[in-house]
């Protein structure tokens, strides 16, 4: 088993490198020069007298050392990833790369991007977590109910529910039940994270549910869209499961239906679904991007959009490495999480 | 069993009937011979061919000649693809599913072709419209008692009958703060309205017993500002408060957020300040000795006794006499050929503004965009006497009482020339014609908005048309784009296995862990750094599209691929000496087909629904360009999900439909092609 998950692992790092390469060379098709602007501050912010004897070819390779924008486009790629080392103008040499924490800086907020994104990062994690148990919770129960009672007027009725809300791309979701949650019914806020006038003076209890009560809609539409497709794999992946021999015979030995259906068919629905429940979690991540936007909260995903829109670029590269990271990381639980399930898998590979 | 009977004798009946006809038409021999020249399918015409069979045996089954058989006759030998084609058939909601699709994909690839689209066409004027028909819908009352003035400048029109009586059609709630604007306020009666005028949003009237009246929004001071020193608000003239002498009326006009009112042959102009550009020097310099007023969108001029018209732009000004090539006269300067006329009425489209002159001439001056200084061809010996214009068009009237229309002809309202009429009059998008006694003889022009317009005036139905039709085709050509790089990939690795199956599984791998929604935008807002057009960036979002959405469908080749290759037609096969790629791409690939096809079908949905998403998210195909999920990105703000519910409901509908038809259609498939599957996703 480690020496299962040790391969996984490593190729899992191959991987990241390659998308991270990739990742570095479109972004570099972006025009930008942090070198060229920054000598261009100095030089405005310099007095006029000092003008005439500013050296710009020195004072851009000083900068250049300092944003390590010299060198191959190779060179700059493993000093941002962290394994080359700057090679400042003084001589002096360092890594400070990714690998050693730093992600860059973000010329919206001037400040370092892990500490403008670790409050956003709270938000998505909680409600994208949230949805998640939610929306198990739902479908789990839902799809083994529809897959044991396959072909009634029941099942067809939740079938047709389902193609329809799997079908329906989220932001319609959400549009919709704003206009009628919010806007006809007024029970909860159209937008935001959390109220604008007297949040401060709240203590933490009130300001926890002044949060949930902005999130309540959100977190409704996210576990709405999931329920579709959630719903139809839980219910193939236990038909499946159900037309197996092992079930016939434990059916003949006389087991209960209830035993054949959870502790026989559904362990075997396992393996699908929990594939399932990983990749939709790290869906959730750019899927919760659409419903961040539409209700305006303050997530990863709006945070996302608006450094797009905002040209701040470093936080958008640090975010899609972000991106890339969850969904690398994603793949790997799958695997190891087969790995236990399914001894098959392990001893094949 | 009755049922399998009939069946079967239908079967037969159909064989009887099909079997002479063919065997008086192609010999079985002939049909052989036909087709040994096609077996060389090294051209384009056998790749055709070999793919026309395909279609063909997936849905008509397999060649005839089988059925000459005698012993096969009764047992017919029925393809697979044939049997689930009548499954499918007889699926009554996959069906209708269909019904839908291909009317929804003739909707979106005709109607283009019935409504056209200007993409660089918006109106402030028509933004905003809430589904409406009755834009021209004049009361009959009012047609039939005489008419004596018709206007309106936006989404609603106001008539005052020969009896003083004041009727308002259209949208008459043009915006959210405006309030109803047929609900008349106490002092106007029916019987005592004087002149009227609609504007963009407000209403403004003289009654007879000598008041002043507005209502509609007022939050700009349209009619009256309540606040002297408001800083966006030009005041109203004290005057305008007391009773006023009713025969010292001299004209009312309302327009875009502004009020022009002639008393005593002295102008008044108040309203948005930003309104006009040359506000000021209107009620300063050429108030004095006024006869008539005309306003356009940014500015307006007047006309005084004496002939003169004040506040215009010296621009080009055209004529409506023929150079010796057919075309308006055009004078350089404005002024230089007005100084030397005497003009007896004017007029004022959203742009342009027209003047006719004593001697039966028109003019148009301004800014033409829509062709409204095309001025018409009037016939030797008649003279124009009045002009009347709309938003984009303008009417006007000859001694010889004729009508002759020109300007923008969207709907008609500049389509007739030299019809007979004794006053036209122009509303926003609609011509007025009426006869001597004032009765209304003709209405031109736009009725309404079937699906409402956006919030730049634009009919939201026909975008919807455009907007389908893009969004369909980006989701149909990713789609073809990731089938064949998914054939290939699949095929390939399937078939050959070892290193090359590994090598583009990690590859698979690798294309399938980017996140697809954050990298699509990213790539998406580089595309904004290069210096690439609109079409081209539409080509790439497709490229993009469907370089990052293969990989399931590779993935499930190989799979099926690896299962065929077993088997012992593909022993025959390489026994026969056939060369391997043939094998993988025609001896194989045929029999992946229904997974494929079932792919294709449920992808092409994802890729119509990621493109939306995109567009919606304004990553996605730019504005002016509609697409269904463009449209949508309008209803990001909450006040057009509060106000404006015909901007997002009608291309959400749409979406919701075409997107949901394709599921059903796709789930139906997977259902009768492949026997073992249950339907997951």
């Amino acid at each position: 088993m480690a020496k299962y998950i040790i391969k996984r692992i490593l190729y899992i790092l191959l991987v990241f490198l390659i998308l991270s390469l990739l990742l570095f060379l479109i972004y570099n098709m972006i025009p930008r020069d942090q070198a060229y602007a920054a000598t261009s501050t100095e030089l405005k912010n310099l007095p006029s007298s000092q003008r005439a004897t500013f050296d710009w070819g020195d004072r851009y390779y000083y900068w250049q050392c300092y944003y390590g924008e010299n060198g191959s486009i190779f060179e700059r790629y493993l000093r941002w990833i962290g394994l080359y080392p700057y090679t400042y103008y003084d001589g002096s040499v360092a890594f400070n790369g990714m690998l050693e924490g730093n992600f860059g800086k973000s010329i919206v907020y001037n400040k370092p991007v892990v500490e403008v994104i670790s409050a956003p990062m709270g938000n998505t994690i909680f409600i994208n977590v949230f949805a998640t148990i939610i929306g198990l919770g739902i479908t789990i129960p839902l799809g083994i109910f529809c897959a044991v009672k396959k072909g009634t007027r029941r099942d067809i009725g939740v079938q047709v529910f389902t193609i329809i809300g799997y079908s329906l791309p989220v932001f319609i979701i959400g549009i919709v039940f704003m206009f009628l949650f919010s806007v006809v019914l007024g029970w909860f806020p159209v937008s935001g994270s959390h109220s604008t006038f007297g949040y401060d003076e709240m203590n933490a209890w009130q300001q926890f549910w002044d949060r949930m009560y902005y999130m309540a809609l959100p977190l409704i539409v996210m576990t709405f869209c999931s329920l579709g497709g959630m719903t139809r794999y839980v219910r193939a992946a236990m038909i499946d499961a159900l037309s197996l021999d092992c079930i016939k015979t434990a059916r003949a030995k006389g087991l209960k239906e209830r035993t054949v259906i959870y502790s026989h068919a559904f362990r075997n629905a396992l393996i699908p679904i929990i594939t399932l429940v990983i990749g939709w979690f790290l869906g959730v991540f750019s899927g919760s991007m659409m419903i961040e936007n539409i209700f305006s909260l303050n997530g990863i995903g709006l945070f996302y959009y608006n450094a797009l829109n905002s040209n701040d670029n470093e936080v958008v590269l640090a975010l899609q490495m972000f991106y890339i990271f969850i969904s690398l990381a994603g793949n790997l639980i799958i695997d190891i999480a087969y790995g236990f399930i399914d001894p098959r898998i392990r001893v094949n590979k | 069993m009755a049922k399998k009977d009939n069946q079967q004798i239908e079967e037969k009946e159909n064989l009887a009937q099909e079997a002479p006809v063919n065997a008086e038409q192609k010999p079985a021999e002939e049909v052989k011979e036909e087709k040994k020249p096609n077996k060389v399918a090294s051209t384009i015409g056998g790749i055709f061919y070999t793919l026309w069979r395909w279609i063909k045996r997936m849905f008509l089954g397999a060649s005839k000649e089988i059925a000459f058989n005698d012993d096969l006759k009764v047992t017919r030998l029925e393809s697979p693809s044939r049997i689930a084609a009548q499954k499918f058939f007889r699926k009554k909601v996959a069906v209708s599913a269909l019904v839908v699709f291909v009317l929804l994909f003739g909707f979106v690839f005709i109607g283009p072709l019935i409504f056209p689209i200007d993409y660089s066409y918006s109106d402030p004027a028509q933004s905003n419209l809430a589904p409406t028909m009755s834009l021209r819908a004049v009361p009959a009352e009012l047609g039939n008692t005489g008419v004596r003035d018709i206007n309106g400048t936006a989404s609603f029109s106001a008539g005052v009958s020969k009896e003083n009586k004041l009727y308002v059609w259209g949208t008459t709630k043009p915006t959210i703060t405006s309030g109803d604007i047929s609900v008349f306020p106490e002092s106007i009666k029916n019987d005592n309205v004087a002149l009227a005028a609609a504007g963009k949003d407000h209403m403004v009237a003289f009654t007879t017993d000598g008041y002043f009246v507005g209502w509609g929004d007022n939050s700009l001071g349209q009619y009256g500002s309540d606040d002297p020193e408001s800083i966006s608000a030009y005041p109203i003239d004290p005057i305008f408060k007391t009773k006023l002498d009713p025969s010292r009326y001299g004209g009312l006009y309302a327009c875009n957020q502004i009020t022009g009112a002639i008393y005593d042959s002295k102008l008044y102009v108040w309203g948005n300040k930003n309104a006009l550009t040359n506000i000021n020097d209107l009620n300063k310099n050429y108030s004095a000795n006024a006869k008539k007023a005309a306003f356009g969108y940014y500015r307006g001029i007047v006309l005084d006794n004496n002939g003169v018209i004040h506040g215009y732009d010296n621009q080009e000004l055209y004529v409506n006499t023929r150079d010796s090539e057919g075309n308006c006269k055009v004078y350089p300067s404005a002024s230089a050929f007005l100084k030397t006329k005497k003009i007896v009425d004017i007029a004022a489209s959203d742009n342009v503004f027209y003047a006719v002159t004593s001697d039966g001439l028109i003019c148009a001056f301004g800014t033409s965009n829509y062709g409204e200084n095309e001025l018409p061809l009037i016939p030797d010996g008649e003279k124009v006497i009045s002009v009347s214009a709309g938003g984009k068009h303008a009417v006007c009237i000859t001694d010889a009482h004729k009508a002759y229309s020109w300007g923008y002809n969207s709907d008609g309202q500049a389509s007739f020339k030299g019809i007979s009429g004794y006053s036209a009059f122009g509303g926003a998008r609609q011509t007025y014609v009426a006869d001597e006694n004032g009765k209304l003889t003709g209405a031109y022009g736009l009725k309404g908005y079937v699906m409402g317009t956006d919030g730049l005036g634009r009919d939201i139905f026909t975008r919807i048309v455009h907007g389908g039709r893009m969004t369909m085709t980006i989701g149909a050509v990713s789609v073809i784009i990731s089938t064949i790089i998914a054939i290939i990939v699949g095929a390939i690795s399937g078939y050959f296995g070892g290193w090359v199956d590994m090598l583009l599984m990690r590859v698979t791998e690798i294309v399938g862990a980017i996140p697809f929604l954050p990298f699509a935008m990213l790539l998406s807002h580089v595309l904004t750094y290069t210096p690439v057009d609109e079409t081209t960036r539409i080509f790439i979002i497709m490229v993009i599209l469907g370089i990052l959405s293969w990989t399931g469908l590779a993935h499930m080749i190989r799979g099926q691929v690896l299962a065929e290759r077993e088997k012992d037609f593909v022993l025959a096969a390489k026994a026969m000496g056939v060369k391997e790629g043939r094998i993988a791409f025609k001896h194989i690939l045929p029999n992946v087909v229904s997974v494929i096809f079932v792919s294709v079908t449920l992808d092409f949905a994802g890729c119509m629904l990621t493109e939306s998403s995109l567009s919606y998210l304004g990553f996605g195909v730019q504005q002016p360009r509609a697409t269904w999920g463009n449209m949508l990105n309008a209803a990001r703000s909450d006040i057009v999900v509060r106000n404006y519910w015909w901007q997002w409901v009608f291309p959400a509908i749409f979406l919701a439909i075409a997107t949901i038809c394709i599921n059903i259609i796709g789930d139906a498939l997977r259902d009768v092609l492949d026997p073992k599957g249950s339907g997951e996703r």
